[in-house]
């Protein structure tokens, strides 16, 4: 990374001039220095390179430097600020040059630093190979970054995954950078086509999303999602489905808003070792459209570093629907299955609760939770390298899924039938590896514990995605 | 396990292996607020088909049974683990297990029995088709409102403009690109003509009992003399021809009690 040289390289400079001016201090004080007691502060900030952006975003954003009161909050502080001017999403890269001040106007501290920025062009486009929930996919898309100055973009992306899904989504972005807090309003359009060899039927979807993301703090670990979506489900059933997904055939409208608040403060995405991440998703549809129900999902993960070498890892999720009113339709898709190599492990892809003639019919009401011990691989070949992205791990998990009447007056003891009775349960352990940070690649050899002869079981199971549990 | 199993004509042997009688189910839209014209005369025909093999049946009405039937087309029979779809389909089913009303005939007849099946088929439904949604006025003032009556706003109308192309493309395909509504009266009119040559004074097509034909030509009939629509051109047309009039009445009368059809039997003559 050069522009971490450049840095250290100015400070080492501007360290050199202070010492002169400090040294009878610094000289009874033995090495390391403190950079917190060396006085500085900013006289300039310069942005070299814009041309389509617009000054005011860019202006918001490096207003934290000017608060620097000593060295390491300049060093701190431009770090931060490099960052903030990447997420604007206009700029390729970013140089930091920190130097003394010259000129007439320069304080004796102070110190002028520059950012030498390299915009995006007009228009890009990427091929890429996409690794969603149990699906390879390929990715064609093509953005047009910061169009207007400020940080808009439109963009497209056609995907086609192996099991013949494809997807089309064009979204349009438009960031709010005015204070400190991140916000960005996105519409977006899309098509899908999935298939739910599962379940026995095929997923044919046309949407329009219009969504409102705000970070509730500045480290971006709490983060809020508002979204309305509306969209036109259409199910075609297989050949040979059951007679309860035939039913279930034809295009229905889905009319709804959902909120999605997010609190992420682990270490890492995909092998954290310490940290706690809660999510928690309600969604309110049935404002217009054929399609109402309250459907609300919690997820929580726990990591915890026992040895250098041993985390911990215990996450939970559970998830309630419920229909609003009887001329609102529930479809199968907006149901909760269970099961599969990065769900409930040692179980087929929907392979718990409620079917009929082999198909997976889905429940209202799931939970889940698993226990993970991770260690890296044995001896450690690769370490701090390729050995990194593998762990082994050694699991526990369970879950249950059924339909739970929520009539009023229904007895309380047969909602808690759901932690007591019928509980799926499954023992483990594989190799895990992460792929470009956002993915993970399990090959688990699982032994199911305890199961209904109804469940379609796994023992060895090899998993990709994204979500896991 | 059991597995549903779509039948197609030439797998239709399999049913024998099911025990009969089975429950039988008909699938069709609503009578009253959805199905249209073509529809009407094809589920029809299969409920007189049914009554006159004296099968019972329950007919379940769901606004999807269009996207639930493995055809895409209306009604479909769902039998123990059977599901059934199309006229031609559920009386091959049938026969296949051991109920057909054609068998007594001589092999000359049995040809003419297709070619006449297949007449009406062509020629009346799809020129219930085409009066149902390539003709703008019954298409802007009747189809759209029944067709799109069950979907929300805006699904409706999407799902309106989509069956149009859908029809639109089938109908152009067998060459209605460039026929008038005039020309489609006259293919009705050669239609009925050569039916009610066929039936003459005779109670039913072939011999004296009812057939597959009468139950498809019972259905056509009278569809198209109880349905509304803008212009009555199509029901005057079929009403000019007394046998067919008398022959839908007949069949009425002997296999549908007074108010089986629901509104449909309110015949308005």
């Amino acid at each position: 990374m050069p522009d971490h040289k450049k840095t250290t390289k100015g400070g080492d400079e501007m360290f050199a001039d202070t010492k002169k001016s400090f040294s009878s201090k610094q000289h009874k004080q033995s090495a390391p220095l403190n950079l917190k007691n060396i006085k500085a502060r900013v006289d300039k900030i310069h942005i070299d390179g814009l041309s389509r952006t617009n000054q005011d975003i860019v202006k918001s954003q490096i207003n934290e430097l000017f608060k620097a009161q000593d060295f390491q909050d300049i060093i701190i502080n431009s770090h931060n600020v490099r960052g903030k001017l990447e997420s604007l999403g206009c700029f390729k890269n970013i140089g930091v040059y920190i130097d003394t001040s010259k000129g007439p106007n320069a304080t004796p501290d102070g110190v002028e630093v520059t950012f030498t920025v390299h915009e995006f062009k007009r228009l890009m486009g990427n091929i890429n190979t996409m690794v969603g929930n149990n699906e390879a996919s390929l990715l064609i898309g093509a953005k047009a970054p910061n169009l207007f100055g400020r940080g808009e973009r439109l963009q497209m992306d056609y995907s086609y995954g192996h099991k013949n899904s494809s997807n089309i989504n064009i979204s349009a972005v438009k960031p709010f950078f005015h204070d400190k807090l991140y916000k960005a309003l996105t519409t977006s359009v899309y098509t899908t086509t999935a298939d739910f060899p599962w379940s026995g039927y095929k997923e044919n979807d046309m949407g329009f999303l219009l969504e409102f993301a705000f970070n509730a703090n500045e480290t971006d670990s709490f983060k809020h999602q508002i979204q309305y979506e509306a969209v036109v489900r259409d199910l075609t059933a297989v050949r040979q489905a059951t007679f309860k997904v035939r039913e279930q055939c034809g295009p229905t409208l889905k009319s709804c808003i959902r909120h999605i608040c997010k609190v992420d403060k682990r270490d890492e995405h995909i092998f954290p070792s310490s940290g706690t991440l809660v999510q928690c998703t309600t969604e309110l549809a049935g404002l217009g459209g054929n399609i109402g129900f309250v459907k609300n999902e919690l997820a929580v993960q726990s990591n915890w570093s026992l040895h250098e070498s041993l985390s911990l890892q215990l996450s939970a999720q559970t998830g309630f629907l419920r229909g609003i009113n009887n001329d609102m339709k529930l479809s199968i898709s907006d149901n909760f299955f269970l099961g599969g190599p990065l769900n409930l492990r040692g179980f087929d892809i929907r392979g718990c609760g409620p079917r009929e003639e082999g198909y997976a019919l889905g429940g209202n009401t799931y939970w889940a939770a698993a226990l993970h011990a991770y260690t890296p691989l044995p001896f450690k070949p690769g370490k701090n390298s390729f050995g990194e992205l593998f762990r082994l791990h050694g699991f526990v998990n369970a879950g249950n899924i059924n339909n739970v009447s929520f009539k009023l007056g229904s007895n309380y003891e047969d909602h808690m039938k759901i932690f007591t009775e019928n509980i799926r349960c499954a023992a483990g352990c594989g190799i895990a590896m992460k792929l470009g940070n956002i993915a993970r690649v399990e090959l688990n050899f699982c032994l199911p514990l305890k199961f209904l002869r109804t469940d379609i079981q796994q023992q060895i199971q090899l998993g990709l995605g994204i979500q896991y549990l | 396990m059991q597995n549903s199993t779509l039948l197609e004509p030439w797998d239709a042997g399999l049913g024998a292996q099911e025990p009969w009688p089975q429950p039988i189910h008909l699938y069709q839209p609503y009578e009253v607020e959805q199905i249209l014209l073509p529809d009407n005369a094809n589920c029809l025909a299969v409920q007189a088909y049914l009554k006159m093999c004296n099968l019972d049946f329950t007919i379940e009405p769901r606004w999807n049974a269009e996207f639930m039937s493995p055809s895409g087309r209306v009604p479909f029979i769902k039998c123990g683990a059977f599901v059934v779809p199309d006229f031609d389909n559920i009386v091959s089913f049938l026969n296949s297990k051991g109920t057909n009303l054609s068998e007594s005939l001589s092999s000359e007849d049995k040809v003419n029995l297709r070619a006449f099946l297949s007449l009406v088929n062509n020629v009346l439904y799809n020129s219930e088709l085409y009066v149902t949604w390539y003709h703008m006025d019954t298409y802007k003032t009747i189809t759209k409102e029944r067709h799109g009556s069950v979907y929300p706003w805006p699904l409706n109308h999407m799902l309106n403009w989509q069956k149009r192309n859908q029809v639109t493309k089938r109908l152009n395909i067998l060459g209605y690109k460039n026929k008038k509504l005039d020309d489609v009266f006259e293919d009705v009119k050669k239609c009925c003509e050569s039916l009610s040559e066929r039936l003459e004074d005779k109670p039913y097509f072939f011999g004296n009992k009812p057939n597959e034909l009468d139950a498809l030509v019972f259905g056509h009939i009278f569809s198209i003399i109880t349905t509304p629509l803008t212009n009555n051109v199509l029901g005057s047309i079929v009403r000019s021809y007394p046998t067919l009039i008398r022959h839908c009445r007949d069949i009425e009368n002997s296999i549908f009690s007074p108010h089986a059809i629901g509104i449909n039997s309110i015949m308005n003559s």
